[in-house]
């Protein structure tokens, strides 16, 4: 196996690899169905640049330390998420574009900052990944932030979901529950920093919405599609990981491309709506006429 | 179903509107507790806003609302838009389901009498075998029927319904009105937006006639009698004329405590 292995990754970062990736599957992969269901899969965009002032800074302080980029990443990304969610609660701006706005801020920052440092190769190791694979400590944190994310969601669930769908009921329950969507941001950026050092932030932020974007051909509840998208999620992980490994590629750019092409599949023959099932059905429609 | 104690709702003065545009203008009364009282009046004479300011969805202009110690939790309300997004990934089951948040909370896990509770209002309101159906997916009317069935699950003390039979065809309209008649003497206070001169006289023993401000409020006999509604009719061609609530008011409304 291992002569089949590029210079790009040996045999123990990608078993390494493939267990991140399956971890971002199960945390990332729900979130994402609840991202595309509320209209918010530009957030995830949005934090993945948002925690580049942060990784920066991280870098300005304590160099290559793990820890310290982790820290670094998620507390902008906290404030990134926290600030965007705050002018979007004002009610003058929609979501997007106060996430539009911060965003940009936090990406311009963190360009200014990088290439102040002479790091600006880092910046493209940080949105696209970097061929060194999840360490011991990059590993715990993948399962971790997996962990936290299905308790969240089991223990918020209804809530989440309910702000979703009907904020107006929501609302009249009591703001309080305003709570989820802030809930939902932390687990979001918990998942995005847990991702980024192996697989890029914005591979990352693929891994999350486009296995959840094709899981919506396949189921109708929220249940049966949060399911789908971890399978969807975890075998693009798995199978970009081992062509990248083949090919000695850039992992997270085919982890996107498998979990793209794995999109295109669903659209064609899912059983929720599929290109070629809406076909039929009116193939079908059309025979009952005649 | 055990009856749940009701508080009173009263309001004093009460203007409320939107962008300083009073939509309703100094209404004072008092919806009794355990009371079923249907709001009536022209379109666009406040009913709507009314109701919502009740709901706490929007603020006071003026005056007060005084819902004793009732919390959120305790009010229901059903809007006549509702504000779903149905393209979200939910059954019917689930947005019933919600009704229970109020009572569970978010981390309480529904109990099997929940479920069974659900399955049963589901079947009232004529959702059988529909329980697994993606909101997306369902008629207007059926639609109506699942929020319907949710303010129910909510066992709410106060519960504001905005037109809520419409889009409903007649016979499971009145099944659903039949429902509602029943909720004052579970101690539940109802208060009602509706359309249907002829159900409001036989189901709602109280009625607030309303143009901006209260035309008439107390039993239905008197309060919808044909002269209040022409005075509540004619308040509101005056606006279409000055698009401005009158500066007068023509006589003190009946109130009932």
């Amino acid at each position: 196996m291992s002569s089949l292995l590029g210079d790009q990754m040996t045999l123990m970062a990608l078993k390494s690899a493939s267990a991140g990736a399956v971890a971002l599957a199960f945390g990332g992969a729900p979130l994402g169905v609840l991202m595309i269901a509320r209209r918010l899969s530009l957030m995830g965009d949005a934090l993945s640049h948002g925690i580049l002032p942060g990784v920066a800074i991280a870098f300005l302080l304590a160099g290559r330390d793990p820890v310290a980029l982790t820290v670094g990443a998620l507390t902008a990304g906290l404030i990134v998420a926290g600030l965007s969610s705050l002018l979007a609660r004002t009610g003058k701006l929609p979501d997007d574009a106060a996430f539009a706005i911060f965003y940009l801020s936090a990406l311009a920052l963190g360009v200014l900052l990088l290439g102040k440092m002479g790091k600006a190769d880092e910046m493209e190791a940080l949105l696209f990944g970097s061929t060194q694979a999840l360490d011991a400590g990059g590993l715990v944190l993948a399962g971790a932030a997996a962990s936290a994310t299905l308790i969240g969601l089991a223990l918020f669930l209804r809530g989440v979901l309910g702000e979703g769908a009907d904020p107006v009921f929501m609302k009249t329950l009591g703001a309080r529950f305003g709570l989820s969507h802030l809930l939902l941001m932390l687990l979001l950026a918990l998942n995005l920093v847990a991702g980024f050092r192996a697989f890029g932030a914005l591979m990352t932020v693929a891994l999350m919405t486009v296995p959840a974007a094709a899981a919506r051909f396949w189921a109708k509840g929220y249940g049966g599609q949060a399911a789908w998208a971890v399978a969807l999620s975890a075998v693009s992980g798995l199978i970009g990981l081992f062509l990248a490994a083949v090919w000695g590629a850039e992992p997270g750019a085919l982890m996107t491309l498998c979990a793209a092409l794995l999109f295109g599949v669903s659209a064609l023959v899912g059983s929720n709506g599929g290109l070629l099932q809406t076909r039929l059905a009116k193939a079908h429609l059309k025979g009952l006429k005649a | 179903m055990a009856p749940v104690p009701a508080r009173a709702v009263r309001v004093e003065n009460l203007s409320v509107g939107y962008d300083r545009h009073p939509a309703v203008v100094g209404l004072s009364g008092l919806f009794a507790a355990g009371s079923l009282t249907a709001v009536v009046g022209p379109n666009g004479s406040g009913k709507s806003t009314l109701l919502k300011a009740l709901a706490g969805h929007c603020k006071p202009l003026a005056g007060r609302i005084d819902l004793g110690d009732l919390k959120p939790s305790d009010i229901a309300y059903l809007p006549q838009v509702h504000g779903l997004d149905l393209k979200f990934p939910l059954t019917l089951e689930d947005l019933v389901g919600f009704g229970f948040i109020g009572r569970r909370g978010l981390f309480g896990g529904f109990a099997r009498t929940d479920r069974e509770r659900l399955y049963g209002l589901m079947a009232q309101v004529g959702l059988e075998g529909l329980q697994r159906r993606p909101i997306g997916s369902v008629s207007g009317g059926q639609l109506q029927r699942a929020l319907f069935a949710r303010v129910m699950a909510q066992d709410a003390k106060l519960v504001l319904l905005d037109e809520p039979f419409n889009g409903i065809d007649a016979r499971a309209a009145e099944d659903l009105a039949q429902l509602m008649a029943r909720w004052p003497e579970q101690g539940r206070t109802v208060i009602a937006v509706l359309h249907d001169l002829d159900l409001v006289r036989r189901l709602c023993p109280q009625s607030l006639v309303i143009a901006r401000q209260a035309v008439a409020w107390g039993p239905t006999d008197h309060a919808v009698a044909p002269e209040q509604l022409t005075r509540a009719r004619k308040l509101a061609e005056s606006w279409n004329v000055s698009d401005e609530p009158p500066v007068t008011v023509v006589q003190h409304a009946e109130h009932v405590g």
